[in-house]
């Protein structure tokens, strides 16, 4: 069995393509006027969430990887390092991103950590870098579990992981509108990540997708990007602050008030962190099916349109 | 990539981009001229509880608003765009500037608001009407 496997830390050596392309994004809106909108604050914030994200994997990256060796130590199946392997390895880890992040919306211990992804107003590529630095305290390193039992080295997982991310990066642009049909039909792209940033009703809780965008199309969470319909960035309540350390933790904060307020059950306490984002035990909050229903009480026009077709 | 590399270019590349977006006009906030723009911006976030009484700030980065509820609300400037929240719990103090409110609430612990002398008694009597 391989123990002693490396591969590149793409996400590193990606860092200069990544300053590139926000400089040539950057060009290309100040020139024509349009694709999109930067602010200083706002892009300050994500640049340093993406630098607290790096640093968050230096100091705390031995904990996932510890468990998938450890993991990786127990399974008796090893399918070596081809390039079929390593293929069959990036479409399987999208897969497992794509449950991972549906989990990180509908799950608020997970959406904790991952809130501070959606909490620009703004949609560009800074936008891709404002990542989390708590993401090691969701325990979503389990959902990778199943790659490493069937064979696949904990490296060359944590690299298909690292792609999945670089290609995330090119879709937070509102400077590109549509690829060629074939490529929208299969592949994530600007148009249907832009939906999955839209806190308007109708685009809530769609495109998990990280690279292939057949996945949400497989599992009904599809909602295609509609003209006349721009989404509208952000969180459904934004926040007060540019302050990096009120961005990482304020969702955590959050939970932790409201496991402790006095006069409720320990079901409660545990449903504060499991449910959806916006459960409350008293109902005095919305989640994402209550502002839609809320949306088709107040527009029933709406109702069986894309992203109320459950409604 | 070693971490002596990473490190500067990471900074460097922050402090960059930083400095070419202010450069470039994209550090103004964003200004609320009327108060149809307050409370197009509340309802945006709340868009069940549309406001009565609306005071927007001379300078146009914040308003206080009345709701229907009792409640007030504030809109004020996030860089570019607008964020809107209720003031339950919230604690004012006056400053030299205007007024300052404090909310329970750590993604929006405080707001330093400009306002002059009059739009301040403004503001603090629309505040006492609705205790």
């Amino acid at each position: 069995m391989t123990d002693q496997l490396t591969f590149p830390d793409v996400v590193a050596l990606a860092v200069p393509f990544f300053i590139a392309a926000i400089l040539i994004e950057l060009t290309w809106i100040l020139i024509r006027k349009r694709g999109g909108r930067y602010e200083t604050l706002d892009a300050v914030t994500s640049l340093i969430m993406g630098a607290g994200n790096v640093a968050s994997g230096i100091i705390l990256g031995f904990i996932t990887f510890g468990f998938l060796m450890f993991l990786w130590e127990l399974t008796p199946l090893d399918l070596g390092t081809s390039i079929w392997v390593i293929a069959l390895c990036f479409v399987l880890d999208d897969l497992r991103y794509y449950w991972v992040h549906r989990f990180g919306h509908r799950i608020r211990w997970v959406w904790a950590s991952h809130v501070n992804h959606h909490s620009s107003q703004h949609y560009n590529l800074t936008t891709a870098l404002r990542q989390t630095w708590t993401g090691t305290f969701t325990f979503m390193m389990i959902v990778r579990a199943p790659l490493i039992l069937l064979g696949f080295h904990p490296a060359m997982v944590l690299f298909c992981g690292g792609l999945n991310l670089i290609y995330q990066f090119w879709i937070h642009t509102e400077a590109i509108g549509r690829m060629p049909r074939w490529f929208e039909a299969v592949m994530n792209t600007p148009s249907h990540h832009r939906v999955h940033h839209g806190r308007n009703p109708r685009y809530l809780d769609a495109n998990y997708a990280g690279v292939f965008i057949i996945w949400d199309k497989l599992f009904g969470t599809f909602v295609p990007e509609l003209e006349e319909e721009k989404p509208d960035y952000g969180l459904v309540h934004n926040l007060g602050t540019f302050n990096p350390i009120r961005v990482a933790f304020h969702e955590w904060v959050g939970i932790f008030k409201d496991i402790t307020q006095p006069g409720i059950t320990w079901r409660d306490r545990l449903n504060y962190c499991i449910q959806p984002p916006g459960w409350s035990h008293d109902g005095s909050r919305d989640t994402s099916e209550t502002i839609k229903a809320k949306h088709l009480e107040r527009n029933p026009e709406d109702r069986g349109t894309a992203g109320f077709e459950g409604g | 990539m070693p971490l002596e590399i990473l490190g500067p270019m990471v900074v460097l590349g922050i402090a960059g981009i930083a400095l070419l977006l202010h450069l470039a006009g994209r550090t103004a906030p964003m200004r609320l001229e009327t108060e149809e723009d307050a409370r197009r911006a509340w309802l945006r976030e709340h868009g069940e509880d549309a406001p009565g009484a609306v005071l927007v700030a001379a300078n146009g980065r914040a308003a206080l608003l009345r709701l229907p509820s009792g409640a007030l609300g504030l809109v004020t400037a996030m860089g570019a765009d607008p964020s809107a929240r209720y003031l339950t719990g919230a604690s004012w103090e006056t400053t030299a500037q205007g007024l300052r409110i404090r909310l329970p609430d750590f993604a929006a612990p405080r707001f330093d608001i400009a306002l002059s002398k009059d739009e301040r008694a403004a503001w603090l009597a629309l505040k006492d009407q609705t205790k």
